[in-house]
């Protein structure tokens, strides 16, 4: 995560925000060799289409059964004019993941071409052809099938035990020496200065506020960094993760034929609920709802596909600034305890009040209005989405004043903005501090400056730089 | 429509397959609607490629009777993957060979086939995309759309079939696509321009896929973006009641505004005996009189 | 020569300024801090006063709230 690199000596804004990255942004982050190997994997191509801006997908469907390359004049013409902004961004996203490549044209015009690999792959994933993907084995029918009910359950259950960990619930059966190291990686956890035991940080209480999905994913994408250490491929566990994401709920899949590490990282799967084996040798898994909803992080925002309906929204939010939680676990009662004020508690609901002090408790502790919003809608519970008003579609279910009001309490508190830096002023002449001024300008360490009063504001990390300029110029003239 | 800019969560497609033997293109070379179908079926798991959410129907329309051929009722076949193939592509592409095996199968081999039942096909996809949406979590947006992909060629026998079926499309926000394969088909063509959709004339069958590619897989939100074959000028003739033909000037029933295209002094449709030859100018007056 | 001073940029509206100006004048919290008045709405202040700051501003903030809703019943 980008956050250590931008960490600060002084702690200035308190609010390190979570960033949950989606597929796009993180094979972004990542190399072209690693894009290249990630392309031989029919499954990678195919969630990697899905990711792409609607316009570019619509181009790569349209280059997919062409060999040659395509003038770029050309591949612009598709778009009507009036959303030629749109179509860069879609032509960005494709370079940026190497989709396509520019190639020259004979006449010598740009020309673009899909990558080989991608093209074929995506192919193959559409029309067939190729080898089965390492799972597919077939396999007896088996005499214990599980029902999806029970898969749900069971994730549920699974992913609940990660969640309960992290909030210290009394509960630590059940989670390995791994997860627990993968949450202290992440960030999420931290190890106590006294007793070494591992307490939940800032950035772990938002990310009990993602959804599961979200959640589900970001563990993994630290899974992956730290799999590396352990000498799997990274890009083999991705192939495999999506391979699960695109099997069906309900049915059972074949170990046979996996590399060891791949059962490895089957187990640790399991762990966390993403398939479902009776016994470790057992021969098959079920793949469960949480390894389906990888592939629909970025879609996120409506109802998630037809929940389990133990994971169906419970939160009911009133005008009045009430909130009121169907629920019995403990977990989403705390959850919720840490942005409201709990009144009531009866056996299968709680009651309580977002007050102004209970928001701004949240928002110090790291967490953003926009994500108590978020929470909020996500948990909406049915009867929420129900009484929409037909017709005008607001952007949330929410009471819009609930909403607002949310806001205000966090601009409230940033009506200061802390930059770190080092002043420079009483300079001795215009010139000088034009040039200095110029210079911090062009390295981008500005950050105020007026010319009247001579007096200019760099950051802290371009002092050093700007100092040595200056002593050079001073020197030299 | 209100969120057209938006898109969608879900995007539920119905593909309408005609399968009639009497097609020209099949009865000049049976081997082409193999061709034609695999076009189909690719064209059919692009679309499901595009969107995890996207959902998918195929209704094969025969002369006698029209059926779905994907989704199956009940459960789904037990499929394995043979290849590289995405398994869910490989489902929609056993279920539809093997049902429409059995459409053809089920056809009767005394009778000489007539004309497609394409309005009824229209009118299940109808029922299918509002059962569809009557179930859909609350708070998804899901735009629905008819993809009509026929070699048959124009014939005004169900032409008030096909009107009720374009206006309850229109109504319902549903898009109705037509490609046709063989001939221009001005009726068809009217449902397109009545509910927004696209029409389209393949030039030539070997390219089918990639003309449904570009054409009819952007999603409605997406259309506006895209450069993408006009409109042209729609044919908005009526055929009449009495011999199904195609006509620019007719008789309109006054009362229950049936088109012939012969005077008739009974209405055939709602029974209204018209006075001819009278003189007319007796009965203002009258009426005149008692007001 | 130049003057180069080490602290901490404040950026904010003209009102929040003038409250820090106060605060700074009237020694509210045990000395002055400010560095440097810039303009408007940017301040130059010592980096280690900020943190005792922010708890003063909530302070104020918390004064100049009333309560959304009862919480009675």
């Amino acid at each position: 995560m980008s956050e250590s690199s931008k960490s600060k000596s002084l702690n200035l804004n308190p609010s390190p925000t979570l960033q949950c990255k989606d597929l796009h942004e993180y094979l972004k982050s990542r190399s072209a060799q690693f894009l290249e190997t990630l392309y031989n994997y029919p499954t990678i191509c195919l969630a990697v289409y899905r990711e792409l801006p609607e316009l570019a997908r619509h181009f790569v469907i349209r280059l997919l059964f062409v060999e040659q390359p395509v003038p770029q004049a050309v591949v612009t013409s598709w778009v009507s004019q009036t959303f030629a902004k749109e179509q860069a961004k879609a032509c960005e996203a494709l370079s940026e993941l190497s989709v396509w490549q520019e190639a020259p044209i004979p006449g010598g015009m740009p020309g673009w071409m899909l990558a080989q690999s991608f093209k074929k792959n995506l192919k193959v994933a559409l029309l067939g052809g190729g080898r089965a993907w390492s799972m597919s084995s077939s396999l007896e029918p088996d005499g214990k099938a599980r029902d999806v009910a029970f898969l749900d359950a069971y994730a549920l259950e699974r992913w609940e035990c990660v969640l309960h960990y992290m909030v210290g619930s009394a509960q630590t059966e059940g989670i390995s020496a791994d997860a627990v190291r993968i949450l202290l990686h992440a960030g999420l956890m931290t190890r106590d200065a006294e007793d070494g035991s591992a307490v939940i940080t800032r950035a772990g209480f938002q990310f009990l506020l993602l959804s599961t999905a979200k959640q589900v994913w970001l563990f993994l994408q630290h899974y992956l960094h730290t799999a590396e250490k352990r000498s799997l491929s990274a890009a083999e566990c991705l192939a495999f993760l999506y391979q699960l994401s695109f099997s069906t709920l309900g049915k059972d899949y074949s170990t046979e034929g996996m590399s060891n590490n791949m059962l490895v990282f089957l187990q640790h799967l399991r762990e966390f609920g993403l398939v479902y084996q009776r016994k470790r040798k057992a021969g098959r898994f079920y793949p469960t709802r949480l390894a389906l909803n990888i592939a629909q992080v970025r879609g996120g925002g409506a109802a998630p596909l037809a929940a389990p309906a133990q994971a169906r929204g419970y939160i009911v939010v009133e005008t009045n600034y009430r909130v009121y939680a169907y629920t019995q676990t403990n977990l989403q009662v705390a959850l919720l305890g840490l942005f409201t004020e709990l009144m009531y508690r009866f056996p299968n609901l709680v009651v309580g009040v977002l007050t102004r002090e209970s928001v701004r408790q949240a928002l110090r502790g790291g967490i953003t209005a926009e994500q108590i919003i978020h929470y909020l809608e996500q948990h909406s519970h049915p009867q929420m989405l129900k009484s929409e008003t037909g017709g005008i579609r607001t952007s949330s279910m929410l009471p819009p004043t609930v909403v607002d009001q949310i806001k205000l309490w966090e601009t409230e508190r940033n009506r200061f903005t802390y930059t770190e830096g080092v002043v420079y002023n009483q300079f001795l002449s215009q010139a000088d501090f034009v040039v200095l001024r110029d210079y911090a300008k062009q390295q981008g360490v500005l950050t105020w400056q007026n010319e009247r009063s001579r007096t200019m504001v760099v950051t802290r990390h371009g002092h050093d730089d700007v100092k040595k300029f200056w002593k050079r110029y001073s020197k030299s003239s | 429509m209100a969120d057209d800019d938006t898109p969608s969560d879900s995007s539920l497609l119905v593909i309408i397959v005609d399968t009639n033997p009497n097609q020209r293109y099949i009865t000049e070379d049976p081997k082409v609607l193999t061709n034609c179908l695999d076009a189909v079926i690719a064209f059919a798991n692009s679309h499901l490629m595009q969107k995890a959410r996207n959902e998918l129907a195929v209704i094969g329309c025969h002369f006698h009777k029209s059926e779905y051929l994907y989704p199956t009722p009940g459960k789904p076949l037990d499929v394995r993957q043979i290849d590289g193939q995405y398994e869910l592509f490989t489902l929609v592409e056993k279920t539809i060979k093997m049902r429409l095996v059995n459409l053809i199968k089920s056809q009767p081999p005394e009778e000489k086939p007539g004309e497609s039942l394409l309005a009824g096909a229209v009118a299940m996809a109808l029922c299918f995309i509002a059962k569809f949406r009557r179930e859909a979590t609350p708070g998804l947006r899901i735009t629905a759309r008819i993809l009509i992909v026929t070699g048959s060629s124009d014939t005004a026998a169900q032409y008030i079939n096909y009107m009720n079926v374009f206006f309850t499309a229109q109504k319902q926000q549903v898009l109705i696509d037509v490609c046709s394969l063989d001939k221009h088909l001005s009726l068809l063509q009217q449902g397109c321009d009545i509910t927004g959709g696209l029409y389209l004339k393949v030039p030539s069958l070997e390219g089918l896929l990639q003309y449904l590619l570009w054409v009819f897989l952007p999603e409605t939100s997406e259309r506006t973006k895209l450069v993408l074959p006009g409109r042209g000028r729609v044919d908005y003739r009526a055929a009449c009641f009495c011999h199904r033909e195609l006509l620019t000037i007719g008789y309109v029933c006054s009362v229950c505004l049936s088109v012939f295209c012969k005077f008739s002094p009974i209405c055939t449709t709602c029974h209204t005996v018209f006075k001819i030859g009278g003189p007319l100018p007796i009965k203002p007056k009258k009426k005149k009189m008692k007001v | 020569m130049v003057n180069v001073m080490k602290g901490v940029l404040v950026e904010c509206d003209p009102a929040m300024k003038q409250f820090l100006l106060h605060l700074d004048e009237t020694l509210a919290l045990g000395r002055k801090f400010i560095l440097q008045d810039l303009d408007e709405t940017h301040l130059f202040i010592s980096a280690d006063i900020v943190e005792t700051l922010q708890a003063r501003v909530d302070d104020l903030m918390d004064q100049l709230s009333i309560p959304v809703h009862d919480k009675g019943m």
